[in-house]
């Protein structure tokens, strides 16, 4: 191809991502791919370990494509709003993706951000494999499970269904009073003191963010695995004449799931030693869950 | 028969792209991975929600003899009671969720960094029921229990013919003594033990232990598993160190099981390093 014809290429492509966006669609040459896909026409894509390969194939389960839904967001008003509807849209893409490609679910899906120095926006970004299982029919809407494929059979087995992915992010202030009493110091400053309201503020905080998560786990299924957590409770710098405002937010991510109370697990469970010297709980760093010291080494005598 | 017959039909309907019939038992929420989520139901337990609770603790002031081994009281005292409240008002979370326990308890201590004097304590857990509402599984007095164990760990305890009953703590903040400038240049060409250096960290090590064990009696427990014993520091310098001792509290199952029966765990050793 010529330069030009080249530019013409590009500008034709940029322009057809820009309408897919637009109108919530997937662009048609990926639709293309994806139904080569969906046929068997060419090479499918797959995520998936070797391992994990073996497992579907004996589940019966056929990997289609490599499918991702990205969305760069903006959050102006609302940090914790803008958190939750990206990776909704971005849910929301990989799943359209899924779709066309006649998948039941998307296994081993990944969560990916780039930050790009920006603090007011961020890329929210699913990767993963769509997978259709031999006797069931196309879903309409299929699962998004943000677990490996070893663990999606699993869970399945055991009556488990990931379904999709919920995010509960609470973003708030809390101001100073000019007159009050400091929330920082706690008066009598010599003295042990739990700083109350300082603590009320951070703890309903970290709980709005929970009872976020459970609401949005709710539209999806009955429970969600979230061992994603991040927090933070800040003091902006502010001038000597005004008053201190304090600034907390906290997300918690995690694998939405749907299950039957109590159901059974099948599987036999028995306990084995593992002879490999790394696994020993004495070589193992992390053994403690208990993050208390991150500074361990600054208090060397 | 092919093993994707093993899949319940609850599951194939939602592959299907089928709903499921709403939610009427509520959603749970937790901090689970897939594999403790599996060993908690397999031990016959549910998640119901995630519990919490901060603390965020501005820490009085103690001064220390220059020359003195000396436990900072005040700095113990302070360390202790933030960890505590902080777990008290997580266990209230779960009680009003109406849990029988709470499992995976993680402590976390941060310093705010725009005060070193102010820490930030936070206990965050998974709340869990009985299945069957078994109500032998409740900690002291009726209230939820607490453990740090994992689902994995939790699923094993159990095997072993124990439960959790609470998460225990001691801490002692100690002031290690310098040493004197003469006594430093006697020694500096010497190979010597400085047991006024061992001593404290006997000593301090020995005061945590000791409040935990202690706060296990009282709640009426047979041992303490996974015991843990950190050391470190808050930003006091170097010679004031905390050592906080923590492990999960256990008491033998009411019917207990005869040791015989536990399988003996095999030996394996995976090829796939």
């Amino acid at each position: 191809m010529a330069s030009s014809d080249l530019s013409e290429f590009a500008e034709a492509r940029a322009a057809k991502w820009e309408a897919a966006l637009l109108q919530n669609r997937v662009p048609d040459f990926v639709l293309q791919r994806l139904d080569k896909a969906k046929h068997g026409t060419a090479p499918w894509l797959s995520t998936m370990t070797p391992a994990e390969l073996l497992l579907l194939k004996t589940h019966r389960i056929r990997p289609l494509a490599a499918v991702s839904g990205t969305c760069w967001y903006h959050y102006g008003y609302s940090w914790t709003e803008g958190h939750a509807e990206g990776w909704a849209t971005a849910l929301a893409r990989i799943r359209a993706e899924a779709v066309a490609c006649g998948a039941n679910a998307v296994v081993d899906v990944r969560m990916r951000t780039i930050a790009k120095g920006s603090r007011s926006s961020m890329d929210f970004t699913l990767l993963g494999t769509a997978v259709r299982f031999d006797n069931l029919p196309a879903s309409p809407e299929p699962i998004v499970a943000t677990v490996p494929a070893l663990e999606f059979i699993r869970l399945l087995e055991t009556g488990i269904v990931p379904t999709g992915l919920a995010v509960g992010a609470r973003y708030e202030w809390l101001q100073q009073s000019q007159w009050g009493p400091s929330l920082a110091t706690g008066g009598m400053s010599g003295y042990n003191t739990p700083l109350t309201e300082l603590t009320n503020f951070w703890e309903s905080i970290r709980r709005a963010a929970h009872a976020e998560l459970r609401r949005a786990a709710a539209k999806q299924g009955n429970g969600v695995l979230a061992d994603l957590h991040f927090g933070q409770l800040l003091r902006p710098e502010t001038d000597d004449k005004q008053p201190a405002r304090y600034l907390g937010h906290h997300i918690v991510i995690g694998t939405v799931v749907d299950t039957p109370r109590a159901a059974p697990v099948p599987h036999d469970v028995r306990a084995v030693v593992d002879m490999r010297d790394t696994l020993s709980p004495l070589h193992i760093k992390a053994a403690s869950r208990h993050a208390d010291y991150s500074d361990e080494h600054e208090g060397g005598i | 028969m092919s093993a994707q017959d093993d899949i319940p039909q609850h599951a194939l309907e939602r592959l299907k792209g089928l709903r499921g019939a709403g939610n009427p038992d509520g959603v749970f929420t937790s901090d689970f991975s897939v594999n403790e989520f599996l060993l908690v139901r397999k031990a016959g337990f549910e998640p119901i929600g995630l519990c919490v609770g901060s603390c965020i603790y501005q820490v009085g002031i103690q001064f220390s003899q220059w020359s003195k081994n000396q436990e900072l009281t005040r700095l113990s005292q302070a360390m202790y009671d933030a960890r505590e409240l902080a777990m008290n008002r997580m266990r209230t979370e779960a009680q009003d969720m109406g849990a029988d326990g709470i499992v995976g308890v993680r402590l976390e201590v941060k310093r705010l960094e725009w005060d070193r004097r102010v820490l930030e304590f936070v206990a965050i857990g998974t709340g869990i029921v009985h299945a069957q509402s078994h109500p032998g599984f409740k900690g002291q007095g009726g209230k939820p229990f607490t453990s740090d164990l994992s689902g994995q760990d939790f699923w094993t305890l159990l095997h072993a013919g124990y439960r959790p009953i609470e998460l225990v703590m001691g801490s002692c903040v100690y002031h290690v003594a310098h040493r004197g400038l003469w006594s430093a240049l006697a020694n500096s060409i010497r190979n010597v033990e400085l047991t006024n250096f061992s001593q404290a960290l006997y000593d301090a090590r020995e005061i945590a232990m000791e409040r935990m064990q202690d706060e296990a009696h009282r709640a009426g427990a047979e041992s303490v598993v996974g015991v843990d014993l950190h050391e470190g520091s808050h930003g006091w310098g170097g010679h004031i160190i905390e050592f906080f001792a923590v492990g999960t509290a256990v008491k033998p199952i009411s019917a207990e099981i005869d040791p015989s029966t536990i399988p003996d765990p095999m030996l394996v050793l995976s090829v796939n390093t």
